[in-house]
């Protein structure tokens, strides 16, 4: 089974990063390297993507003529996605296990990490094939 | 540079209009587009990875209690008004590219073959890995 497990951060979330002290970064950076690392050797990674802030982050649907039609994300939106991994476990436990993991990367402690845990289809829904 | 095209789904409609809900030819026609979609992403070399996720109601929130066991909580936040139902990394040479993909895959055909149109979040991917190293 494949999950996925989602980091979410508020709008402001990389420049408050960014104004962390220089060795928490350090720690940060470290634990995700060790961690992805750790992953890696378990056989359990799939992938894991570092997403740039979402102030850079367009919302884009097809116009009349297919031609994109691109805008802002949207205002009413708290959460933005800011990373994420795939892991391949036995059970959705071993999931939620890792989840708990990543949720304990050094950081300011004035928000807690929490990671979203998602199932990821193997398949179309139903019958469709 | 590669990308994230994230389908960003209403929350609130997912029950009654997410393609969990529609008739199975429509289902088909869409899944045949994605095939398609895919497969043209691939032979230009611009194709990554793409996944589909499991429904809202199965998602769930984990963090580590204090000693270390996932603390588990059912999702979505309740402040969610949007729920990521699958997406696609791609490599690709500009944004103007990520965008004009992004709107092929908006234009998927929904219930009665009609273009869904929906938002699609395009974002930059800043690292990558699959083997450990960041």
């Amino acid at each position: 089974m494949k999950y996925m497990l989602m980091m979410n951060t508020p709008r402001d979330g990389y420049a408050k990063y960014m104004s962390w002290p220089k060795p928490l970064i350090a720690a940060n950076t470290d634990f995700m390297r060790a961690f992805a690392g750790k992953l890696a050797a378990s056989g359990e990674l799939v992938s894991a993507m570092g997403l740039a802030s979402p102030v850079q982050a367009k919302l884009v649907r097809a116009g009349g003529d297919g031609k994109p039609v691109t805008d802002g994300v949207f205002p009413e939106t708290k959460e933005f996605l800011a990373g994420y991994w795939i892991v391949q476990v036995g059970s959705a436990e071993r999931a939620y296990a890792i989840a708990a993991e990543a949720s304990t990367a050094p950081g300011m402690g004035d928000s807690p990490l929490m990671i979203e845990v998602r199932e990821v289809m193997s398949g179309p829904p139903k019958d469709s094939r | 540079m590669k990308y994230i095209l994230m389908m960003q789904f209403p929350l609130g409609d997912w029950k009654t209009k997410s393609i969990e809900a529609w008739p199975p030819q429509d289902v088909k026609a869409h899944m045949n587009f994605l095939r398609r979609f895919n497969k043209e992403l691939s032979d230009a070399g611009e194709f990554v990875r793409t996944e589909g996720l499991g429904g809202p109601e199965q998602m769930k929130i984990v963090r580590a209690g204090k000693d270390g066991t996932p603390a588990i909580t059912d999702g979505p936040f309740p402040e969610s008004k949007e729920v990521l139902a699958g997406y696609w990394i791609i490599d690709v040479e500009t944004p103007q590219r990520a965008f004009e993909l992004a709107a092929r895959a908006s234009a998927a055909p929904g219930p009665g073959g009609v273009p869904l149109n929906m938002p699609i979040e395009v974002r930059p991917v800043m690292m990558s890995s699959a083997s450990g190293e960041i």
